[in-house]
């Protein structure tokens, strides 16, 4: 195949050239056409909001006219759900994370039925419209728990034939493999939602599947059941002595603006709990706690030595307690 | 929520509330094949707050184990009346083995916020399945009787000896049907193929033949810049014997330090190894305008560009990490892919060009416009993962 003459080498690679030319040219094209690849770094804080209110019920039932579920984004790529009281006093809140190519919908609420909490009918206009306004299609949605307990992945039946879904599943052993966790619950792991980094570790105490999350992104650190404003029933006490103390090193480690979790059962004044199964909270305060609340947690932890519970002006402690006790006189 | 849709839930809510007042004494069923000669169901359930009413449940607490018998025997029967479990199609049935009861005390069991959990257990027998059964035979499924109240939900939980991992599904009230669950293997017999069974059955005779399949991938498909670099190869010359030198030498080259590499005694950035192997491509297209006879060089030349696409392969093959308990043979395997895609591309060059080699215009119509279209794309991705 060889040639010599200076103008057969001259026409050969100006066609080298132009193949090259016309391959850079429609990559050029189609990485303009295509959607640009979201950015999660983690050296800014994503800044966020939080509603000023939190559906919290009604008064009558009956005449509660709120949604079934919440739905408040806290930044772009941030959602988080609650539950209305009215369909079941839990009143569960429920997080939604979007990375590239992805969600994670973190707990199902307390309700099965469709009709009556309607989640994946919402979680699917909250991701048709995510993937509207980001240029996105057809993203895969991981479904994930908290932790294993009935009143946070009730409605986990509705995601089941769901196309482009991973269930992660509900036992110990199916959630640890999801998130490569071999060594729970000391073992802190990175997962990566689409680019986004979320650091997870077990943070049992309340129950032994529990996970606490902390995203570098928004700088929200995750504490689930286990760490919220309200009782935090404690099937083992040494465990969450672990697990709270675990949080503080991770908050020590890295930025924290706020703690997140699952349920509001304090109300506005210290100490004060609504009363178990409440389908109204118009005295709630907000879900998000503070570095000084885990701290006081922490301090806890080296004061209480027995059952029993423990009031606090922004939680209620019940160490190994049954669930029906209350502080109600 | 419309009003409408809030005023229906309170109503459902109220109509159920006897059964479905809370979440935390929901049932647990864990169907434990871990020894598939003593097969069990394990229920845990709130008793005396279903089956059982709370006196009854409060005295059968405190009874010995004759007349505990006999007060739950009622309420077992109800369980396994009231569910149906089938095992490749057949129903099987199982009897009350054991019981555990407790409760704190009357008030506690009539707290509905305060779960006082029984576990009963039935033996189901011997689990009559093999891990060459087809799915069919295999597969587990659960209902529950429109008829049986229990707290819901109700989470089933599926053990086998030959799965690494547990199967959970939840059952509901409006949802008591489990779906098929695989008993032998990873596979959910819904929507398994012929193709995926022939899969396994593979697997299983020839341990690592899926980390073949992954080597194959790396050529075909994936490996578009190693297929521009074997095609290069090819259009050097018309002899098949200057082809099967430049071929075995690239292939000992990129196993030598596909192996070195992925045992981690070598190790190159990626940013350096892939611009080299889209200028490898480039001089060997280059070069075959210039010449059409194999000289010593080239084969030197060749063998070199080889130990780069060799740690090209081991770098893609890292993201995958090799088992740890059959490395060599997943190595080993993953190699024979790699060549097995090679041979793949010239055989496919041949069947479309090859018949062409003895004709006069050759290398004027297809050897050279061939040529300069694979200098043309290694140029591309030259400049590509050089500039971007």
């Amino acid at each position: 195949m060889s040639f010599t003459k200076p103008p057969e080498q001259l026409r050969t690679f100006a066609g080298i050239a132009c193949v090259a030319a016309v391959l850079l040219a429609f990559d050029v094209a189609f990485s303009a056409m295509a959607p640009a690849r979201i950015s999660f770094p983690l050296d800014e804080q994503a800044p966020g909001e939080f509603p000023a209110e939190w559906i919290h019920g009604s008064k009558s039932a009956m005449d509660n006219t709120d949604p079934p579920v919440q739905v408040h984004a806290y930044n772009e790529h941030t959602y988080i759900l609650r539950e209305n009281k009215a369909i079941n006093y839990e009143g569960a809140f429920m997080y939604l994370f979007f990375g590239n190519g992805v969600a994670m919908l973190i707990d199902q609420g307390s309700t099965s039925s469709p009709a009556l909490f309607p989640l994946r009918e919402v979680v699917d206009g909250v991701i048709d419209e995510w993937q509207e306004r980001n240029g996105q299609h057809d993203i895969e949605l991981i479904v994930a728990n908290s932790h294993l307990h009935g009143d946070h992945y009730a409605a986990w039946n509705q995601f089941v034939d769901r196309p482009n879904t991973v269930m992660v599943g509900l036992t110990h052993e199916e959630v640890m493999n999801f998130w490569g966790i071999d060594n729970y619950p000391q073992q802190i792991v990175t997962y990566d939602l689409g680019g986004r980094e979320l650091v997870v570790t077990g943070s049992p105490g309340h129950q032994g599947s529990e996970i606490a999350i902390y995203d570098g992104w928004t700088d929200l650190l995750y504490t689930g059941d286990m760490f919220y404003r309200g009782r935090l029933y404690l099937e083992d006490w040494d465990a969450w002595v672990t697990s709270i103390r675990k949080l503080r090193d991770i908050a020590d480690q890295n930025p924290v603006v706020h703690l997140v979790n699952n349920h509001i059962e304090m109300t506005t004044t210290p100490g004060l709990d609504y009363p178990v199964g409440t389908t109204w909270q118009p005295d709630e305060p907000p879900m998000e706690m503070t570095l000084e609340m885990l701290d006081e947690a922490v301090e806890a932890t080296f004061e209480i030595d027995r059952p029993g519970i423990y009031i606090y002006d922004d939680f209620l402690i019940y160490n190994e307690i049954p669930w029906g006790y209350t502080t109600d006189p | 929520m419309s009003r409408g849709r809030v005023i229906a839930a309170l109503i459902l809510m109220l109509l159920s509330t006897a059964t479905n007042a809370h979440l935390l004494n929901m049932t647990d069923l864990h169907f434990d094949a871990s020894d598939p000669e003593a097969v069990l169901l394990h229920i845990k359930i709130d008793l005396g707050q279903s089956l059982l009413s709370p006196v009854d449940y409060w005295r059968a607490v405190n009874s010995d184990p004759a007349e505990q018998y006999a007060l739950i025997a009622p309420a077992a029967g109800q369980l396994l009346n009231g569910m149906q479990i089938l095992i490749g199609g057949t129903t099987v049935s199982g009897s009350l083995q054991s019981w555990s009861l407790e409760a704190a005390s009357l008030e506690a069991i009539e707290n509905s916020l305060s779960p006082q959990m029984a576990i009963l257990s039935f033996d189901f027998g011997r689990l009559d399945i093999s891990p060459t059964s087809e799915p069919a035979d295999s597969s587990l499924e659960l209902f529950l009787d429109e008829q049986l109240e229990i707290p819901w939900p109700a989470l089933l939980r599926v053990d086998t000896s030959t799965r690494a991992l547990p199967v959970s599904r939840l059952l509901t009230a409006n949802d008591r049907r489990s779906r098929p669950i695989s008993l032998i293997d990873n596979i959910e017999t819904t929507g398994s193929s012929a193709m995926a069974r022939l899969a396994i059955s593979f697997q299983a005779w020839v341990p690592g033949l899926s980390w073949l399949a992954i080597g194959f991938q790396h050529i075909i498909p994936w490996g578009l810049d190693h297929i521009a670099f074997v095609l290069g190869l090819f259009f050097l010359s018309t002899r098949i014997s200057t082809l099967f030198y430049q071929v075995s030498c690239f292939t000992v080259a990129h196993s030598l330090t596909l192996g070195l590499a992925t045992l981690g005694w070598i190790s190159v950035p990626a940013s350096i190894i892939e611009p080299l192997i889209a200028a490898s491509i480039v001089f060997i297209a280059v070069d075959n305008l210039y010449n059409d006879l194999l000289g010593r060089w080239r084969l030197l030349v060749v063998t070199l560009f080889g130990l780069l696409h060799g740690l090209g392969f081991a770098s893609a093959l890292s993201e995958l990490m090799l088992p740890a308990e059959n490395f060599y043979m997943a190595l080993l395997m993953f190699n024979l892919g790699v060549e097995a895609g090679q041979l793949t591309v010239l055989a496919l060059a041949f069947a479309a060009v090859g018949w062409l080699r003895g004709r006069a215009a050759y290398n004027e119509r297809v050897a050279r416009p061939a040529t300069v279209t694979i200098a043309g794309v290694g140029t591309y991705w030259l400049l590509k993962r050089v500039a971007f």
